[in-house]
């Protein structure tokens, strides 16, 4: 069913786990949600929240952040860094009135190309259920 | 005004000076309203006479030891003041060889503006649990003994339970008033990079427009550098020109990072600071 | 010839004039009293000590679009931004109005500022004399007053609950109600201010270019940019191109000498890397600059700097320190 809004959604996407992960699915050909635009870090760390911010300053309806399972990182530690870090920015960016259910962070491996296609519907769905985000 | 401490101050700042032992001391004058105070930078024993230490030195001299770097500086540090020189010793801004700390107990200050000066002590004075500084080459005047409230967070409490859009809207009005005056950065011990992220042209992080979106983007991310970094002076939120409430943004980090990471900032020197640290086994909310 | 308006002349004055213009007049936003565009003559305050930010945003505003670039059919074409509308100022204290007139020198002097210049032209002051001089007041140093009618086009004085009106310009003249009675009562004195000694200090300040009193007094300063946004005289600004999806824009945007990198040029050479180097130019541009160029001192007196500075650098004790540092060399 196509929902009513179709939100914009930006994703930073690590090039170890989470990208391959996409490229699973891309490649297995499952149906996900066309609303993402996929940006390619070497590492979730490499996400600063800078990048997040100006994201929904520009429009974004929702930002996914996605890297290796803890403890996977190609970097042995990276994402260990970026779930402290997004752990806190949820919380602030839902203080400032950008609700923290839109800024995902989620760990896909290079082979969960199902679990990427699924949290993206998951996601593109509840993020066209809050609505386009009040402009400035 | 204590007299005694005053005299105590001097003393110190003069010896200081007149042995050699540092270049300058940092500490605070009268103002030019000769009713609240300013930051005073001594170099010679004789201006040390101009010291003083009242209810109304409220600036944060820690700051200045950026400007300073490499040279032998004594400064006067209230309790709050103080951690900003563990934060800035933790981040190896400063050494501690060079900074010989003049510490004073604090009664709390009170809320001022050029030529005015109110009996009500500055929020964040109320909720002050440091009864001298954290760390200190000398303590002027002793401990000092009050009461102190307990810090509830309950005005950041009272935000959190309204809905995302009020909190929009809230937010919106109040960085539409911000003029990009850039004093809350320039007065933070914690704001320290050769190149602010607003400042930086490629790529344009912040654009120059003096708008809603622009000083929204200004503001968050001048914040969140902040977090698990603020000392809580309150600098800031005193320096705005346009009375934005900056202690709410403060406040809710330093809350957020007492319960998620169990720390505060600019307690102990040595402590990695919450971003620079990690525990394999814990869990985020979003994870769950 | 002085005419009479009371209070409620006034207001219903107002409530006519919102009909046609603009009316920009002091109102309260917080604890704070600022100059903004009204809705109703009711958000009006009429007692007040000078607002947080001076009337000169009218003119050159905190942010603007200069031009848009549009692109139609091959074709592109440069779109000025329009002012709509005239526009009356109200309440601007005499110091405030000063202000104005000092910035039509920068941006009047050709080739002139295009938007500048419109509103301006299209702009009439109201004023308001001041019956009262806060601490932090000295225009009588820096060439107005507190009942200085020069700058504005109609100068109101309050005396009891009611208006003395004096109508300065033509200007002025066409925008007053009919049937005011005229005024043959006293003016009230003015209230008297602490003087400074500014036009000494002018003429030594080629020699005080390199004193090590800069530096000193920079040792404080935090490098803000209060002064400049507060004062009503601070003109400079910072422009840039705005490219987006398709549409083009000119910003131009205040800026401040005391920003660190406003003098930062192509290549990375800065003339100003120094706190004492930056913060010499504020009063340099005030003192010596200006008055070289306009030969008026770019500054009126109204004390907001002296009022907002975090750090208490005190123009007036600026002033006074450096007579000392004059004579101190003269007598050497």
């Amino acid at each position: 069913m196509k929902s009513a809004y179709e939100p914009k959604v930006i994703g930073f996407l690590c090039n170890w786990c989470s990208y391959a992960g996409a490229d699973m699915a891309g490649t297995s050909r499952m149906r996900y949600p066309q609303n993402i635009r996929i940006i390619r870090v070497p590492c979730s760390g490499r996400v600063d929240p800078l990048f997040v911010v100006k994201c929904f300053q520009r429009g974004a309806d929702g930002v996914l952040v996605s890297g290796c399972h803890p403890g996977d990182c190609h970097y042995t530690e990276g994402n260990y860094y970026t779930r402290r870090r997004f752990a806190l920015l949820r919380e602030f960016l839902d203080y400032l009135g950008i609700a923290k259910e839109r800024l995902r962070v989620e760990w896909v491996s290079a082979s969960e190309g199902q679990k990427f296609a699924e949290l993206l519907s998951d996601f593109t769905a509840e993020l066209a259920g809050l609505g386009p985000r009040s402009k400035i | 005004m204590d007299k005694e401490l005053i005299q105590q101050i001097r003393d110190k700042a003069r010896n200081l000076l007149k042995e050699g032992t540092v270049e300058g001391v940092i500490g605070y004058e009268r103002a030019s309203d000769d009713l609240t105070s300013r930051p005073l930078f001594a170099y010679s024993p004789s201006d040390t006479e101009r010291l003083i230490f009242d209810e109304t030195c409220a600036h944060n001299l820690v700051k200045y030891l950026l400007d300073k770097k490499g040279k032998k500086i004594a400064v006067v540090v209230k309790p709050c003041d103080s951690r900003a020189i563990n934060l800035l010793l933790n981040e190896g801004q400063i050494e501690r060889d060079n900074v010989f700390i003049i510490g004073v107990g604090c009664p709390g200050m009170v809320e001022t503006n050029w030529n005015h000066k109110s009996e009500t002590l500055q929020a964040k004075c109320r909720t002050c649990q440091l009864f001298k500084p954290v760390v200190y080459d000398f303590l002027a005047g002793g401990e000092i003994e009050r009461q102190a409230e307990e810090e509830t967070y309950s005005d950041i409490t009272e935000e959190e339970a309204k809905s995302v859009a009020t909190r929009r809207e809230f937010w919106l009005e109040q960085f539409g008033r911000c003029i990009r005056c850039y004093a809350c950065r320039q007065v933070c011990p914690g704001c320290y990079c050769p190149v602010c992220f607003a400042e930086r042209l490629d790529p344009l992080w912040v654009g120059i427009r003096i708008a809603p979106e622009e000083n929204d983007m200004w503001q968050t991310i001048r914040s969140f550098h902040l977090a698990g970094r603020c000392i809580g002076c309150n600098e800031c939120e005193r320096v705005c020109p346009v009375d934005i409430p900056l202690s709410l943004l403060n406040r809710k980090l330093e809350k957020d990072v007492k319960e998620l990471f169990a720390f505060q900032a600019g307690l102990d020197p040595e402590e990695p600071p919450p971003f620079a640290t990690f525990k394999k086994e814990e869990v985020m909310e979003f994870e769950k | 010839m002085n005419l009479f308006a009371s209070k409620d002349d006034l207001i219903r004055w107002l409530g006519s004039l919102l009909k046609e213009h603009i009316v920009i007049a002091p109102v309260r936003v917080q604890e704070q009293t600022t100059f903004q565009p009204i809705s109703r003559v009711e958000e009006v305050v009429f007692d007040f000590n000078n607002t947080a930010l001076s009337p000169k945003g009218w003119f050159l505003p905190p942010t603007e679009t200069l031009f848009s670039v549009q692109r139609d059919d091959g074709k592109v074409e440069l779109v000025p931004t329009k002012v709509e509308r005239d526009a009356v100022i109200f309440g601007l204290h005499p110091c405030d109005a000063r202000g104005i007139a000092l910035m039509d020198s920068p941006f009047l002097q050709e080739p002139s500022d295009a938007l500048y210049r419109e509103r301006r032209s299209r702009t009439a002051l109201i004023g308001l004399a001041c019956r009262q001089a806060q601490p932090e007041c000295f225009c009588t140093s820096m060439g107005s007053a507190p009942d200085d009618p020069s700058n504005v086009d109609i100068l109101l004085t309050e005396v009891e609950d009611d208006y003395i009106v004096q109508a300065v310009t033509e200007k002025g003249k066409a925008l007053l109600p009919k049937g005011l009675a005229e005024y043959k009562g006293k003016v009230p004195a003015p209230p008297k201010l602490e003087t400074v000694p500014t036009k000494e200090v002018i003429s030594a300040m080629r020699e005080l270019f390199n004193d090590p009193y800069w530096e000193q007094l920079a040792d404080r300063c935090l490098h803000c940019n209060i002064c400049a946004y507060v004062c009503p005289t601070c003109y400079c600004f910072d422009m840039r191109d705005y490219a987006d999806k398709g549409k083009v824009e000119r910003v131009r945007s205040w800026e401040s000498c005391q920003s660190p990198g406003f003098s930062l040029t192509a290549g990375g050479y800065d003339p100003r890397t120094t706190k004492g180097e930056r913060l010499r130019q504020r009063f340099y541009h005030k003192l010596f600059y200006f008055p070289e160029q306009f030969q008026d001192v770019a500054c009126v007196g109204c004390g907001r700097c002296v009022r907002d500075c975090p750090v208490n650098i005190d123009i007036r004790e600026v002033i006074s320190n450096l007579k000392q540092v004059m004579e101190a060399k003269s007598g050497s």
